[in-house]
């Protein structure tokens, strides 16, 4: 009788582990597979939109020409991304071969291009005309505490003086 | 932010104040704070690293810690009786286990 169990607690096990493994990893996969692209596609309709007018962010220390500056202020955007569970998992292999990391690039200059995007929607929505000496901060948010797991989240923050003229 | 002195003080975040002259310089000044993250959030941004993407709480808290250390540097300044800060540059560091330093620092001056 023991012997006609064994085989269906061995499958029982082997789906627990399954399930326990491949069901989380699928729906981070199908979940990344569905929301990334269609966020990073608003994205970029947003600075598409902005684009007409040109760019409203400089590093320069100075704007251009002499003319009179009414007002200004420091205005700062920043985000938080972090890459997916399937993300993670793929740089994690990808990393031991060393090159570039396709997964991470993503993430990090999405994130980039967003804290810029946020900050230009800001200016334009308090009313400033340009932004000058615009720098991007960037931090690494680690979850662990010894730091390990450095792709838990990255911080990047842009800043920068708004002017009007 | 509350009200007091640091909140007339003019800052930039380049080296000169548009319009104004700046006669003295009174030294670097900085704030800083440390800030860790809820544990209820931490759990809400683990399932949020499902799909990826942006993680709001952060944001937030970090923005609003970021407010904090601005506003404890402007005081620094207000208390070296400075009227402005030029040059203002924002630094940030994790520390450990999920806590985040941010600092605001840059150069209190006397602007006329």
């Amino acid at each position: 009788m023991a012997g006609e169990e064994e085989p269906f607690v061995g499958l029982m096990i082997f789906a627990i582990v399954c399930s326990c493994t491949t069901v989380p990893w699928l729906l981070s996969l199908f979940a990344t597979m569905i929301t990334q692209p269609r966020k990073r596609k608003v994205l970029l309709e947003r600075e598409t939109a902005a684009a007409t007018t040109g760019d409203s962010l400089t590093t320069l220390s100075k704007p251009f020409g002499d003319r009179e500056i009414r007002e200004f202020r420091v205005m700062m955007a920043s985000v938080v991304m972090s890459p997916s569970w399937v993300q993670m998992w793929i740089g994690g292999i990808m990393s031991l071969f060393g090159g570039q990391i396709n997964v991470y690039t993503k993430v990090v200059d999405w994130a980039r291009r967003e804290a810029k995007q946020r900050l230009r929607e800001q200016v334009a929505e308090a009313g400033f005309d340009e932004v000058v000496n615009m720098r991007i901060e960037t931090t690494v948010m680690s979850r662990n505490k010894g730091g390990k797991d450095k792709t838990a989240g990255v911080e990047i923050l842009v800043y920068g003086t708004a002017i009007k003229y | 932010m509350q009200p007091t002195a640091a909140q007339n003080m003019i800052f930039s975040n380049t080296e000169t104040i548009p319009g104004m002259t700046i006669s003295q310089s009174l030294g670097v000044v900085s704030g800083s704070t440390v800030r860790a993250k809820n544990v209820f959030k931490d759990i809400g941004a683990a399932f949020k690293n499902i799909a990826g993407g942006e993680i709001k709480a952060y944001t937030e808290l970090l923005q609003e810690s970021r407010n904090e250390a601005l506003f404890r540097m402007l005081n620094d300044a207000a208390a070296r009786g400075a009227n402005a800060v030029v040059n203002v540059r924002f630094a940030t560091s994790s520390v450990a286990g999920g806590a985040a330093e941010l600092l605001a620092y840059g150069t209190a001056v006397v602007a006329q």
